[in-house]
């Protein structure tokens, strides 16, 4: 852990001590706030990372919390710079969606994730960008440019929430929302070499934040640690009369969660599909992952999964249906507006008829079921985010040439299977290529059950130092 | 369950009120074929007495617990 000292800077400082640290009045919400802005200063030119900075605003906050803090009873994140996913509607602002179609559109109301954490007091420093409409997983953005990786700025950060990924890689924000449909919070982690959590579909409200796919949209935060997600997503978490979708019932001490040890549970690694066709230095990590676990006194044990591809199929059928069906509207009167590769994807829900579509939807719950009788004996199961490292910009700037689609969906292939089955899954920066890239392994988790992937996280963060990893500005 | 062909992709886009050329039905075709594929072993097998919502109830059950 770094304790704050005089002449460190601020912003390398983790969420949750940082918060601590203005809490007791160590450091102030400005000194913190600057220490964001003059990183953002000399990264946002080579990483792209923000929509809009809003520096005078968010000093002036700063300000602002540093005075209302003598007056105590502020919130958990009193006076904390962040930035989110642009995406999360917040009142009189505009919000892009990463496109040139909402370019000026102002929201109306405010999203309640967003509202729950303004609740809490941060700054905002501005908006972060994304993929367009948050359909795509590379970082590319045709109407706003790549986003490109702090650790390589050559090489993609993932996307959707490509702008989170980089931002909080970079030590620009302490956190951000972002938003996994078929990957987009665990293949910016992977990545860019943060921490991720997809939530479970249901366990935070999706009221406000722009939608794609009803079924399979969730709301997750990226930070640099385990303990930092738990912050925020205890923050976030429960019932919303807002969205009905969002479960009522008591919200686990996710906090409390991260210091338990995980000595005595049992991690599941599956035996085929997450283990298939590895680049070979993801594999090694892999291995060194379940080491590391083994050492903190998990068990390991393999797992046999339910067919990985029928799943993955299953969510791309669902996925392509409700995002055409959002933007119908738009692709009848604004086609020439989204780019090649959003359009291209947006058009392949006309093909699927409302039978299959209905088939894949009904499959779901005896999918979830044989998933949950595959690993009951397990606490959670272990594999990687997706098979490789970052690849370049220019070798995954596909575009909507005949090959885009399997692109798309080879570097995605580990990841959909569990948005279609509505589970958490926590990825967690894992160990670096021999070229410094970035490797994140991921946690999969029952329903409902990120305090045991936070705790499971954060065992493995106590034991290693691969989130420690500042990027450095060549 | 066979993947749908470029012309039966033009009729589907022209039923849903959002018409493409051929090139794009051709394209579409190649994009979404595989999805197709890996779900015609589901297709078709589903039990008549179950419907979307059961999801919630599978994910109820691990909420419970």
């Amino acid at each position: 852990m770094n304790i704050h000292q005089p002449g460190t800077e601020p912003a390398l400082l983790s969420l949750t001590e940082v918060a601590k640290a203005i809490a007791q009045k160590r450091l102030s919400s400005r000194e913190v706030t600057q220490s964001c802005l003059d990183r953002i200063k000399a990264w946002q030119p080579r990483l792209n990372a923000f929509m809009a900075i809003e520096a005078e605003e968010a000093l002036a906050a700063a300000d602002a919390a540093d005075a209302r803090l003598s007056k105590g009873g502020v919130g958990a994140l009193h006076g904390v710079p962040l930035a989110h996913k642009d995406m999360y509607y917040d009142e009189g602002r505009v919000v892009t969606c990463g496109s040139k179609i909402r370019r000026d559109f102002v929201a109306t109301s405010t999203s309640t994730a967003l509202q729950r954490l303004k609740d809490a007091g941060p700054v905002r420093l501005g908006s972060l960008q994304m993929a367009e409409f948050a359909y795509g997983p590379t970082g590319h953005n045709s109407h706003y440019g790549p986003v490109h990786n702090p650790h390589a700025p050559d090489h993609i950060t993932g996307g959707s929430s490509s702008g989170s990924g980089s931002a909080v890689a970079a030590r620009l924000t302490f956190a951000a929302l972002g938003s996994d449909t078929g990957g987009s919070v665990r293949m910016p982690a992977h990545f860019c070499g943060v921490t991720g959590l997809k939530t479970t579909w249901g366990r935070v409200s999706r009221a406000g934040a722009m939608p794609l796919s009803q079924s399979l949209d969730t709301v997750g935060p990226l930070a640099r640690t385990a303990e930092d997600c738990a912050l925020l997503l205890g923050l976030m978490a429960g019932a919303d009369p807002e969205d009905p979708t969002a479960i009522a019932g008591p919200i686990p001490d996710y906090a409390a969660a991260t210091r338990e040890p995980i000595r005595g549970l049992r991690i599941g690694v599956p035996a085929s599909f997450y283990v298939d066709d590895l680049d070979a230095e993801v594999a090694k990590i892999l291995d060194e992952t379940i080491a590391v676990l083994t050492r903190e006194g998990a068990t390991i044990v393999k797992v046999d999964l339910p067919d990985q591809r029928q799943l993955s199929a299953a969510c791309q059928l669902v996925l392509a249906v409700e995002a055409a069906a959002f933007h119908k509207r738009w692709l009848i009167e604004r086609s020439d507006d989204y780019g090649a590769q959003v359009l291209m994807r947006l058009q392949n829900g006309l093909a699927i008829p409302g039978v299959t579509y209905l088939e894949a939807m009904r499959w779901r719950g005896p999918a979830l079921a044989a998933h949950n009788a595959a690993t009951a004996d397990v606490d959670a199961v272990l594999a990687p985010v997706a098979p490789v490292a970052a690849p370049t910009i220019a070798e995954s700037d596909v575009g909507n040439s005949p090959g885009a689609e399997a692109v798309i969906q080879r570097l995605t292939r580990f990841t959909r299977p569990i948005n279609y089955l509505g589970l958490p899954s926590l990825a967690i920066p894992s160990g670096f290529t021999g070229k410094g890239l970035p490797v994140g392994m991921q946690l999969i988790g029952h329903s409902f059950a990120e305090a045991m992937l936070l705790r499971i996280g954060a065992a493995f963060q106590r034991a290693t130092d691969f989130h420690d990893k500042v990027p450095k500005l060549a | 369950m066979t993947k749908p062909t470029p012309k039966e992709i033009r009729a589907t886009a022209e039923l849903a009120g959002v018409p493409v050329d051929a090139e794009v039905a051709a394209r579409i075709a190649r994009s979404i074929g595989p999805a197709f594929e890996g779900f015609a072993a589901v297709a078709g097998t589903l039990p008549f007495d179950l419907e979307p919502a059961t999801f919630l109830l599978v994910q109820a059950e691990q909420a419970v617990k």
